[in-house]
């Protein structure tokens, strides 16, 4: 049945004031909503970015373990060429050292450096020459001294000289030792000339 | 289903507005599925929204949002039409400007659009739900008259009346008379020389409970002339069948209560009973109407008139009248819930 000339307004729980109410608590549980779901990405980000920096920080020190080790490897060398240089220059230096000992009038044929010795092939005009003029600067340096002669063609002596360190000196002497063999090759070829 | 659920949760606010010349009756009634709470009835001395009424109305409205506010429609322009039918309602009445609904497929009711607009514009502020025609409240009122008798109801409203003209629920006949109108027009004021002389008039007519036996029944024919037509003790004896005594018992105790309410002017009831002549004789002499001869009208009395008007109609119109008291607010609260439901 429908007697008014008009049809009645809808009604609504939604009045002005529910509206009001409505959109106050809406936009509230809206923020409160936005926040939440914002603080969930942030933390999911920040647990990313946590293992990101945990596993580069493990790569990192991983690469530092192998840059440690290559520096201690570099500085060994480093040490090691430093070593090799000293010993090198004092090598140079023995040699040249023992060159300056030889006099003039004494010829050398072959010099053997030994681990704590050296030995010495030459000739000689005679054995004095080679007791005054050799044998006396090689017994000031080693220990132990043994000479022995033979007579040359041309009625010169020829050596041998053979000189020892007794085992203090050895330490300093055995960087020398790596190098004898060169040296007694290069000696030879000298004495050929 | 929510909006089954959410109405038993709330109550229910029903809002009647009557409005009249100078003042506005609001009705409101309160609702829960058990029926009625509570109702209050208050009176503002406005036609429109006043301040006063439209604080009184949100404070009853405010406490749930299934209130529903209805109005009595009071335009001059509305009428009803005996038809349902499109092709006939054009007979009586052009009604493209006008709202129109008919009333159970058997007559039209109808106002003007412009004042359906007119009174959505002044309860803008407070809203309406409802616009009703004085014609389905006064056939609601009369519905158990209305289906059973041949007679004229007549709804008086302050400064109107809703006249209809109903046959066995059939209507023959329906006019709204605004008496502002006729106010305006200046044409029925009376003053009390008039009313004396009305008076007068009718102490001359004839007097239908003074003739009580053939006696007077000559003496009667010896001063008409044109008493012909009821010239015979039979006919006399239908016309005094033709009342309706169940509602005369009805009536004469509402009128001892009435008696003490009873302050409308001599003047108003005159002017009711002019208006209520002159559209009898539309009624009995325009041949778009099919003419019945009226022999009883129910009025249903909204304002308190006084027993003069009663007495006109007997006495010059030859009409047995009953007057029911009828409460505008609460009937308009009846068809809303109706209309609810």
């Amino acid at each position: 049945m429908m007697y008014s000339y008009i049809k009645p307004r809808k009604k609504s729980l939604f009045t002005p004031e529910m509206q009001l109410l409505s959109i106050f608590f809406g936009i509230t549980i809206f923020m409160l909503l936005g926040t939440y779901l914002f603080l969930l990405f942030k933390d999911y980000r920040f647990t990313q970015d946590r293992s990101e920096i945990i596993e580069l920080r493990e790569a990192t020190s991983m690469e530092i373990d192998l840059i440690q080790k290559s520096i201690i490897s570099i500085e060994e060398e480093k040490v090691l060429s430093e070593t090799v240089f000293t010993k090198n220059t004092v090598l140079k230096d023995s040699i040249a050292n023992m060159f300056d000992l030889v006099p003039q009038r004494i010829t050398l044929s072959e010099a053997k450096l030994l681990e704590n010795g050296l030995v010495l092939y030459g000739v000689t005009p005679n054995k004095d020459i080679y007791n005054f003029m050799l044998q006396a600067p090689l017994r000031s340096i080693f220990h132990r001294t043994y000479s022995s002669f033979y007579p040359a063609e041309n009625g010169w002596l020829h050596f041998v000289s053979t000189n020892y360190v007794d085992k203090e000196e050895e330490i300093i002497m055995k960087p020398i030792d790596e190098e004898t063999q060169e040296d007694d090759a290069k000696e030879e070829i000298e004495d050929e000339e | 289903m929510f909006t089954k659920l959410y109405e038993r949760l709330y109550v229910k606010v029903l809002v009647s507005i009557i409005t009249g010349y100078k003042k506005t009756t609001v009705y409101i009634e309160i609702l829960n599925k058990s029926g009625i709470l509570n109702s209050y009835e208050e009176e503002f001395d406005t036609k429109y929204v006043s301040i006063e009424m439209y604080e009184y109305i949100m404070s009853y409205t405010k406490e749930t949002p299934y209130f529903y506010i209805s109005i009595l429609d009071s335009s001059p322009s509305q009428g009803a039409i005996g038809t349902c039918s499109k092709h006939k309602v054009g007979y009586f009445e052009d009604l493209s400007a006008s709202e129109y609904k008919c009333y159970k497929d058997r007559w039209t009711y109808y106002t003007a659009k412009t004042d359906v607009y007119a009174i959505e514009k002044v309860y803008e502020k407070i809203g309406v739900d409802f616009i009703f025609s004085p014609f389905v409240l006064l056939a609601n009122f009369f519905k158990d008259k209305i289906d059973t008798h041949l007679a004229m109801f007549i709804l008086i409203q302050e400064g109107s009346l809703a006249l209809s003209v109903f046959n066995k629920s059939e209507l023959l006949y329906a006019n709204y008379l605004d008496m502002e109108i006729e106010i305006a027009s200046d044409e029925l004021l009376i003053d009390d020389n008039d009313i004396a002389q009305i008076e007068k008039e009718m102490q001359e007519s004839i007097d239908l409970d003074d003739i009580a036996s053939l006696d007077d029944l000559d003496e009667i024919d010896d001063n008409f002339g044109d008493i012909a037509d009821l010239d015979s003790i039979d006919e006399l004896d239908d016309f005094d069948e033709a009342k309706d005594i169940e509602e005369e018992l009805a009536e004469n105790e509402d009128m001892q209560d009435y008696s003490t309410r009873n302050t409308e002017s001599i003047n108003e009831d005159y002017k009711r009973f002019s208006l209520i002549q002159s559209a009898v004789n539309i009624f009995y002499k325009d041949e778009k109407f099919e003419s019945e001869f009226i022999e009883n009208v129910y009025i249903g009395d909204g304002v308190g008139v006084s027993g003069d008007l009663k007495k006109y109609l007997e006495e010059e119109m030859f009409l047995n009248v009953y007057v029911r008291h009828v409460d505008l607010a609460s009937e308009l609260c009846a068809i809303t819930k109706m209309d609810l439901a």
